[in-house]
């Protein structure tokens, strides 16, 4: 392993030098009792502590509002002009690997059949600098879906907590970029140092007590499809969205208008299938018409059909913050193995 | 081109004028548009079943089949009732005045497959809009093909779409024409059928054979579409249809649509009966 | 990108001056005050041109959803007037409306909206001269407010961040985890023989949840399962979300509450949501609910946790017995700490006070999880959900945020009884629980009308008396 060493006042120093070059730097910050991603202006701002922010970092790189193009509509005619994305670099600074590995399902989603021009420049634009875990919450579950405190999935550099400092791994050419100015002035890391990251990394999945999901699952959750415990899971749902909002990798959104007919603009908006209306149609048939189909559905997408559609590799990232923040304690893991239980039960693996 | 910095933008639509307008009923209007910029008229390439996104500025956006065959490219044309919001405004423009339009997207009905097949098209409603593509696709290419046959059905004869159009199709050779409406629904001098379009259809007494049944309507109708046809021994390989999911980007990214591994708006809309049932009831 | 403004209310270039003109829309009614204002019009009367008038049947039509779209679509002032009370055309429509302008009037101010840009008045078909007169008045002081540039920004730049005093909480401890079992045991007794005795066909109450500590919803259909249940000073949810739906399942509910949870169940039952005789009250005496840290609910500090009256049950760690009755526990109170936060921001400059809100709509998601976990956003479809007309924008930002917060606030206006879950439940931690407090407290000296006691109550905004205070209506 390649990469630096760096002690506290080291890792200011680089932070400095990045927004002195007009880097965007965008940090977990502590406010009011609530860490979230903030552009910050000062170094001292950045809290690196253990722990995970109140919702993940996506919306820097898919805003929960944004423009899609403009439109005036006047009797000569209509214009419309195009979005266009604020060419300032940045970086994600402190991104947990969940939420990288977030970053890469949202990748997955929107740089894949269709390319999502919008989002495909912000991210280009955006270095992701993760921060490997020094410790585990209680509702993490990185590892029982195939992920790790230390994963490299979405990350273009790794910060990896050692006694009070930090060593700095590039993994991409966007993070041997970022940390080009580091091999004027910091010290290597040593293989002794690597070692003890490792061992420190070994010891907070370790921590993590959840089993895994296996990859096998997905067409056992298929056939999970008319079981009832669906429904017994959709009753205590009460239809909000904060799972959708606050996860690495959920990315549905609806488009409006937003203005008059005269001027205004096409926007697009985060969205969730867990509202009612979601799937509604004009004729006023919902194909989803119940808490229960809504809450499948979400559980479903997360580790059967979005695995089905790339390669295996579940959609959930094992944060846990839906389970943290659901205001009734829906747990998506508990779902899954009370839905593969069941369709284990019935004995019936086809539909 | 519309762009974002340089790269396509695939939300901005192109503009295009209503150039005419005909009333099927009273809620149901076929708009025959233009592309304003002629290249995009040129670039615009559709399949029979494809369907595109037309737009009401600060209004919003509408999923509506592209209601014409590209052998009939003259115009763009949709159907559409008017039940929502963006339809509704959509349905009150006129004629000259300026939409959205992007697209086409989705798949298209595998006409290639049909050839020398006997067809039966089976339009519900609204549906029938669906269908019109198809339809006009292989009634232009009429050699191809073999015996035609159009089921149509509405709750009333008031609500019978494309009623001139459906005169001049079973005016073709090998093309019949069988319009039913819902029990109650028969107005005075009505000499077509009377009653729900799946019984109508059992009614026909028409052989497997080797048919194609391309099929769309309301969700009931379907229902009992596939049961009547599983009961007359047609393979879900046979029956073709497209499913009207509320769809929003058109492009594969903004989940609405997605039922299992598929997307409607790029896996479909349209699908064999036996793709529709290996997918799961939530569609 | 080209600007957008609204058309719709843009004002047009004053004849022969580039000054700025503002630009008040006037909700007024048709038979009185339009009539008024025509009759300014015919009398030659000479006023400012500012207004545009919103012509609605009777003021007891508006919504206050009209006044904040005005603004949200560029006021710079709103006046609202209609028929004074007793001459209302449709008898007590202004009635009605007075109760409303009052709540609406408290929370826009506590908001921190500019009181000079909100104005009421009564004005008459025969008062040409008073509505060039209240016109000439609310133009002035619009005028002195200046341009409305701050709705759905986060306001001036640099304002000093707020930081809302600690209050402290009274000093209870931590309950005893004998208690808690007892109570767990006293439930799980009830619940199961009121099932096999076929009184209820499920039980709503708690059970514990993934995480350590955690207590969730349950629902229990058969006594086997009454094992299931649980109880601690965790028990956060308000079960009553669940009472809609579950009251329009065969049979009946036993629903597990709180004495905050249950003063919801009063206002379902005020507003005919669900049948008495379809729901069995099975109150807990609750020693207030705690957070992850063991922190004490702010709702909690004033609350005895006694069972209320409505319930049919009343559990203790000693028992359960039939009936509502005290428990014998003393708990520590002191006054609602959401007053003494609610007085301080109020203390505040409206400016420092709208940026403090400003701020604190911009981090709200819409993930309506406030709505969803609220037992009275029982609408089929919600407001939000409405796009005929879009009444609250889709766009997540802090203009679409603030419309929303204030159209949930008013539609809770006198009814919501303070159990604060849109706070806790707020993943950006937006004091919910004072913006609704706020108007309660309004309601309150105002009306002397507390929510969630009385079920044969009258909803209070949904009533009036000819002698309702007006003092801020000209």
């Amino acid at each position: 392993m390649t990469g630096w060493r760096l002690a506290g006042p080291d890792l200011t120093r680089w932070l400095e030098d990045l927004l002195r070059a007009g880097t965007r730097v965008i940090a977990p910050v502590e406010e009011d009792g609530r860490r979230v991603f903030k552009a910050v202006d000062a170094a001292a701002r950045v809290c690196l502590l253990p722990g995970k922010t109140r919702w993940s970092p996506k919306e820097f790189v898919f805003p929960k509002t944004e423009a899609l193009f403009s439109y005036v509509v006047q009797a000569g005619g209509v214009r419309l002009h195009a979005a266009s994305v604020d060419p300032t670099e940045q970086v994600l600074f402190g991104v947990r690997p969940c939420d990288a590995a977030g970053l890469a399902r949202l990748d997955a989603t929107f740089l894949g059949g269709e390319t999502d021009p919008l989002y495909a420049r912000r991210r280009e634009l955006t270095t992701v600098v993760s921060l490997v875990c020094a410790e585990a919450e209680p509702e993490c579950f990185c590892t029982a879906v195939g992920g790790s405190p230390a994963g490299e999935d979405g990350s273009d550099l790794q910060l990896l907590p050692l006694d009070g400092g930090w060593l700095v791994r590039p993994l991409t050419p966007k993070g041997e970029r970022l940390a080009a100015p580091l091999s004027g002035w910091a010290a290597n890391a040593s293989d002794e140092e690597w070692e003890q990251a490792r061992a420190s990394v070994r010891r907070v999945e370790e921590s993590i007590r959840h089993s895994a999901v296996a990859q096998e699952w997905a067409a056992l959750l298929e056939s999970s499809f008319d079981s009832p415990v669906w429904e017994a899971l959709g009753r205590r749902c009460l239809g909000c969205s904060i799972c959708t909002y606050v996860c690495p990798s959920c990315s549905c959104f609806d488009v409006n208008d937003s203005g008059t007919v005269e001027c205004g603009e096409r926007c697009r908006s985060w969205d969730s299938c867990t509202f009612a209306l979601f799937t509604r149609q004009a004729s006023g048939h919902n194909p989803r018409p119940t808490q229960a189909s809504r809450y499948r559905q979400r559980v479903l997408h997360k580790f059967a059909y979005f695995p089905q559609q790339h390669e295996g590799r579940f959609m959930c990232v094992g944060c846990g913050r839906c389970v943290k923040m659901c205001p009734v304690g829906m747990d998506v893991q508990e779902a899954v193995r009370m839905a593969v239980a069941a369709s284990r039960g019935s004995g019936d693996a086809e539909r | 081109m519309p762009s974002v910095d340089g790269e396509r933008n695939p939300f901005q639509p192109n503009l295009v004028r209503i150039a005419s307008a005909h009333d099927e009923t009273p809620d149901v209007q076929t708009l025959q548009l233009e592309f304003l910029d002629p290249e995009a008229a040129r670039q615009f390439r559709w399949e029979p079943g494809q369907f595109a996104e037309y737009s009401v500025f600060g209004v919003g956006e509408s999923v509506l089949t592209v209601a014409n065959s590209p052998t009939r490219a003259q115009h763009v044309e949709c159907t559409l009732r008017a039940i929502g919001k963006v339809t509704r405004a959509i349905g009150a423009l006129s004629v000259g005045q300026v939409l959205g339009l992007r697209g086409p997207y989705g798949n298209c009905f595998p006409v290639a497959q049909w050839r020398e097949r006997n067809l039966v098209f089976v339009g519900g409603g609204i549906g029938m809009a669906a269908l019109r593509a198809p339809l006009q696709f292989v009634l232009d290419k009429r050699a191809d093909y073999g015996e035609i046959l159009v089921l149509n059905g509405a709750r009333s004869v008031a609500d019978l779409v494309y009623k001139d159009e459906m005169n001049e199709w079973q005016a073709v050779d090998g093309v019949r024409v069988v319009r039913t409406v819902d029990p109650g629904g028969e107005a005075e001098g009505w000499d077509g059928e009377v009653g729900l379009i799946p019984s109508i259809f059992e009614r026909l007494g028409l052989a497997p054979d080797g048919r194609v049944v391309i099929v769309c309507g309301p969700p009931v109708m379907l229902h009992y579409m596939f049961l009547a046809l599983e009961k007359m021994g047609f393979t879900p390989d046979q029956v073709v249809t497209t499913l009207e999911s509320k769809m929003k980007c058109g492009l594969g990214l903004c989940g609405r649509c997605n039922i299992g591994r598929s997307f409607v708006c790029r896996e479909g809309p349209v699908y064999t009966w036996a793709q529709v049932r290996s997918l799961p009831e939530d569609s | 990108m080209p600007e957008h403004g609204d058309a719709a209310v843009v004002a047009p270039p004053a004849v022969g001056t580039d000054e700025w003109q503002p630009v008040i829309a006037a909700v007024i009614c048709h038979w009185c005050t339009y009539a008024g204002a025509d009759m300014a019009g015919t009398t030659r009367r000479v006023y400012p041109a500012t207004v545009r008038p919103l012509r609605v049947p009777c003021t007891g039509r508006i919504d206050p959803l009209l006044i904040v779209k005005a603004f949200e679509r560029g006021a710079d002032g709103v006046l609202v007037s209609g028929c004074h009370p007793g001459d209302c055309h449709y008898v007590q429509g202004n009635m009605v409306a007075r109760r409303r302008f009052i709540a609406l009037r408290a929370l826009m101010e506590f908001v921190g909206l500019d009181p000079r840009r909100l104005h009421f008045a009564w004005v008459s078909a025969s008062e040409g001269v008073k509505w060039s007169q209240v016109v000439a008045e609310a133009t002035a002081a619009v005028r002195e407010a200046g341009s409305f540039q701050g709705w759905g920004t986060s306001g001036e730049p640099r304002r000093p961040a707020v930081r809302l005093p600690e209050v402290p909480a009274p000093p209870r401890g931590a309950p005893r985890i004998e208690d808690q079992q007892a109570v767990a045991a006293h439930l799980q007794r009830l619940a199961a023989t009121l099932l096999d005795e076929g009184q209820v066909s499920a039980v709503v109450g708690y059970t514990a949840g993934s995480l350590d500590g955690q207590m969730v919803p349950a629902f229990v259909e058969r006594s086997e399962d009454a094992s299931t249940l649980a109880w601690s000073d965790r028990c956060v949810n308000n079960l009553a979300v669940y009472l809609p739906a579950a009251s329009r399942q065969p049979g009946k509910v036993a629903l597990v509450v709180k004495k905050c949870d249950a003063k919801a169940v009063v206002s379902l039952l005020q507003e005919a949501q669900v049948e008495r005789e379809r729901v069995v009250l099975i109150g807990v005496s609750c020693p207030g609910v705690t957070d992850t840290n063991g922190t004490l609910a702010l709702k909690c500090y004033a609350c005895d946790g006694e069972v209320p009256s409505v319930c049919d049950w009343t559990v203790t760690p000693a028992g359960a017995q039939p009936g509502a009755h005290p428990s014998g526990a003393a708990r520590a109170v002191t006054d609602d700490p959401r007053d003494a936060l609610v007085t301080f921001l109020a203390s505040l400059p409206p400016a420092d006070r709208w940026a403090y809100w400003q701020a604190q709509f911009a981090e709200c998601l819409r993930c309506y999880g406030c709505r969803a976990v609220c037992p009275l956003c029982y609408c089929s479809v919600c407001v939000a959900e409405q796009n005929r007309p879009q009444w609250v924008p889709t766009t997540i930002d802090a203009k679409g945020n603030l419309t929303w917060n204030i159209a949930r606030a008013m539609h809770l206006a006198g009814r919501c009884g303070g159990c604060d879950e849109c706070a806790r439940v707020c993943p950006a931690d937006v004091r919910l629980d004072l913006l609704n407090h706020r108007v309660a407290m309004e309601i309150e000296q105002r009306f002397g009308y507390r929510s969630g006691e009385d079920p044969s109550a009258a909803p209070p905004l949904a009533t009036f008396r000819p002698d309702d205070p007006q003092e801020f209506i000209r």
